[in-house]
């Protein structure tokens, strides 16, 4: 084997160890974006190709898998580029605004820690639904957030866009998952519906003024 | 501290990304606050909820295998044309022994007129289209964005480049990058068959079908230079040559070559 061949076998090792505790993040991630098990396959292994070709690029020390995923997010934004267009129905003046309390007392109650194995299969099922109902972004953010378990500062990397934005996205993505996930719960009467009690919302730049003029 | 704004900001208290001293009194807020206590709760069950549903998913087995054959692929064709370039002797003359044992030659390409001047700058064309293909330099435009390859040879070019596609699913298109065919502008496209590297370079001479000869496959006209017992054959296409070379056997290219949507 030539000397090339060889330094390339040795670094695909490396590149090769570090990826592949990673792959069952790429694949989840993948599939929820695309929502096709061919697609994921797919979008998975062109990340993986462009990551190997740009590994001398990766900052030793930083967080391979938020690297990772940053690269598959852009590759699929880059393949889809249906982004941009929902980034502005996500952010923009046309989003819908969500407030705080978008649940009732009532159905939160009804939502939390379900006892038996049978509820919480119920109530995790209506929770994909409602998952499935969300925005490529929005749902991009709940993974990130809440199941990859990402900081707000290896979101903001992911996604390309700051730690501010990053709040108020994810919150917003909560938030829509919540209201969808009432939605179903009452639908499948796990909940009553009960919407008194909602309260007023408070725009978040309220509150990071306030944070600011406090310290 | 309000109800209000700690329930607004309850997921980044549960994500711990809030500041140290404004976690400290949500705390304390919270310790207080049944109501609260009760939106805590639910956020954050919701969030373990979340977790179990919609999280927990195992990649296929075969598909990290499929990943690493296809790195192990790309690292073959690297290593291939690297090795080539180490052997390359400089002169151009002296290089056609090698460069056909390396590969065959297509190229696909579209000249109308033939002037005078021109068998020898034919033949540094065609080297140039050997060489460009061996020495494989890195693509400036990666092949997901195809809109992107448009855009990058705007300005580069005299003609407008759009990269050939082509029936056969095989045929895979992974970069581009703006390239010289002898004093000529030109754009090299990369395209993978069954892990070999075939390159396919666009650039306007009318010296290079000079001397060569034709053949029509699948309707088409093709034109071709025999080197050293590879090929290089030509299609014509508006006024502008798609030069492709690979390590492919002469009927395949012949295929390849009457098959590329060309189109601009």
């Amino acid at each position: 084997m030539p000397r090339k061949s060889k330094k390339l076998a040795a670094e695909r090792q490396l590149f090769e160890v570090e990826a592949r505790p990673h792959l069952d993040a790429l694949y989840s991630m993948a599939l929820r974006l695309t929502r096709s098990p061919v697609d994921a396959e797919d979008l998975v292994q062109d990340t993986l190709v462009r990551a190997y070709r740009f590994y001398d690029r990766f900052e030793a020390g930083t967080n391979f898998k938020a690297w990772l995923l940053r690269i598959q997010m852009n590759t699929f934004v880059n393949r889809y580029r249906r982004a941009s267009r929902e980034r502005q129905v996500f952010d923009g003046p046309m989003a819908v605004p969500v407030g705080e309390g978008v649940m009732s007392r009532a159905s939160m109650r009804g939502l939390t820690d379900p006892v038996g194995d049978a509820q919480r299969r119920l109530i995790g099922r209506e929770i994909q639904h409602a998952f499935d109902e969300l925005s490529d972004e929005a749902r991009a953010m709940v993974l990130l957030a809440d199941v990859e378990e990402l900081s707000y500062k290896e979101i903001a990397d992911v996604v390309g866009c700051p730690i501010g934005t990053v709040m108020s996205r994810l919150h917003r993505a909560r938030k829509q998952l919540q209201t969808s996930l009432q939605k179903h719960a009452v639908q499948l009467g796990i909940i009553e519906d009960d919407d008194t009690d909602i309260e007023d919302p408070i725009p978040l730049e309220a509150f990071r003024s306030r944070k600011t003029v406090k310290s | 501290m309000s109800c209000k704004l700690v329930r607004r900001h309850l997921g980044a208290f549960v994500d711990g990304e809030l500041d140290p001293a404004t976690q400290i009194e949500f705390e304390r807020h919270l310790e207080a606050c049944p109501g609260c206590q009760e939106h805590l709760a639910f956020e954050s069950s919701l969030r373990r909820q979340t977790r179990e549903s919609i999280g927990g998913i195992h990649a296929p087995e075969h598909l990290w295998g499929r990943a690493v054959r296809r790195l192990a692929e790309l690292d073959e064709a690297r290593a291939e044309h690297t090795s080539l370039i180490e052997v390359r002797p400089m002169r151009w003359r002296q290089t056609w022994p090698i460069a056909a044992a390396a590969a065959a030659i297509l190229i696909i390409g579209g000249v109308v007129g033939l002037p005078e001047s021109a068998e020898y700058q034919s033949a540094g064309m065609l080297q140039d289209v050997v060489n460009l293909h061996s020495q494989a330099l890195p693509s400036d435009v990666q092949a997901e964005a195809p809109q992107e390859v448009v855009r990058y040879f705007q300005g580069k070019t005299p003609f407008p480049v759009q990269p050939a596609t082509f029936e056969e699913p095989g045929m895979k298109f992974i970069g581009a990058r703006y390239i010289r065919v002898g004093a000529q502008p030109a754009a090299a496209l990369y395209y993978i068959r069954d892990g070999r590297r075939v390159t396919l370079l666009l650039f306007q001479s009318s010296e290079i079908v000079r001397n060569a000869q034709r053949t029509h496959v699948g309707g088409r006209e093709l034109y071709y230079h025999d080197v050293g017992g590879n090929v290089v054959t030509i299609r014509q296409h508006g006024g502008v040559n798609y030069a492709f070379f690979g390590d492919l056997d002469r009927r395949v290219l012949f295929q390849l070559a009457a098959n590329a949507r060309v189109a601009h």
